[in-house]
């Protein structure tokens, strides 16, 4: 029988994932046409072993669109602060303006349903759960780019205690 | 930087399906007009569609929800979709996030034969 594991979203103000020190730091008006061009400036230098293939731009464009879109509503007179690490792994910690995710324990919710429905196969549940959909969700957003960034930050995901700062990283099997 | 996606009939196959290539970038600046366009298709009846992703080069959680609509309006309306295609980091986003268990992929070369 396979193990059944569902995470989570965690909000821990403590955390170590929000020690910057030592980490460089850059800040971006809240332009959403730039979200993209935000996260190729910082992973100008990084590692070519830490991109693979682009999938790391994407990742951590989704953080920066969260930010952007969902947490400074795209107001450019509010910014977005990245701190970065790329020595040894990818670290970062990116922390908006706005009131914060104020639906996590809802998404954590949901989240809890749509795994349980992958993991019992029932694939006409999962395809209605596939997307999550907030109070606040446009009818352009995704609704799933934290389902992957659980999985893709394998060093951890979590929020700050006014959910608008979370720190992500991720670990490589190979030690450069 | 500018990233486009382009989608390109390539006609009928001979089971029946429409078929598009992907080209470029499915992100949150061209999913949209996309999933539109798709939409409207699927809302004019039962149609099979399929796209070929070989010309896919990136996917984010916009296109994938794209995707995701495109798959819950196709079974609104008694149609299908199928992929080709899927790889590097549009497959990896997919599986990320488990969408790839909902997605029905056909060989690239068994498509149009």
């Amino acid at each position: 029988m396979s193990q059944f594991i569902v995470r989570k979203l965690i909000v821990d103000e403590r955390n170590e994932l929000f020690d910057a020190q030592g980490m460089r730091y850059i800040e971006f008006p809240s332009d959403f046409k730039r979200i993209r061009d935000y996260a190729a400036q910082v992973l100008q230098d990084c590692p070519e072993a830490f991109l693979e293939d682009g999938l790391l731009e994407q990742q951590l464009s989704e953080i920066i669109k969260n930010g952007i879109k969902h947490g400074n509503r795209s107001d450019p007179s509010k910014l977005l602060r990245v701190w970065y690490d790329l020595r040894k792994r990818v670290r970062f910690i990116v922390e908006d303006e706005g009131e914060g995710f104020v639906d996590l324990d809802d998404w954590n919710d949901f989240y809890r349903r749509r795994q349980t429905a992958l993991h019992n196969q029932d694939f006409d549940a999962f395809l209605e759960l596939a997307s999550y959909r907030g109070p606040k969700s446009g009818p352009d957003d995704g609704g799933n780019s934290l389902f992957a960034a659980l999985d893709y930050w394998n060093g951890g995901m979590i929020y700050s205690e006014a959910r608008n700062k979370v720190g992500v990283v991720r670990w490589y099997s190979v030690t450069r | 930087m500018e990233h486009g996606l382009e989608w390109k009939v390539l006609g009928t196959a001979p089971d029946g399906f429409l078929e598009f290539a992907l080209i470029g970038d499915c992100d949150l600046y061209n999913a949209p007009s996309f999933l539109r366009d798709m939409v409207a298709r699927l809302g004019a009846g039962p149609t099979r569609l399929r796209f070929d992703c070989a010309g896919l080069r990136y996917l984010d959680s916009t296109g994938v929800g794209a995707i995701i609509k495109l798959l819950q309006a196709a079974k609104a309306h008694g149609g299908e979709l199928r992929f080709t295609g899927l790889m590097g980091t549009p497959r990896k986003v997919l599986t990320l996030c488990n969408v790839i268990s909902i997605i029905k992929e056909d060989r690239r070369d068994a498509a149009r034969s």
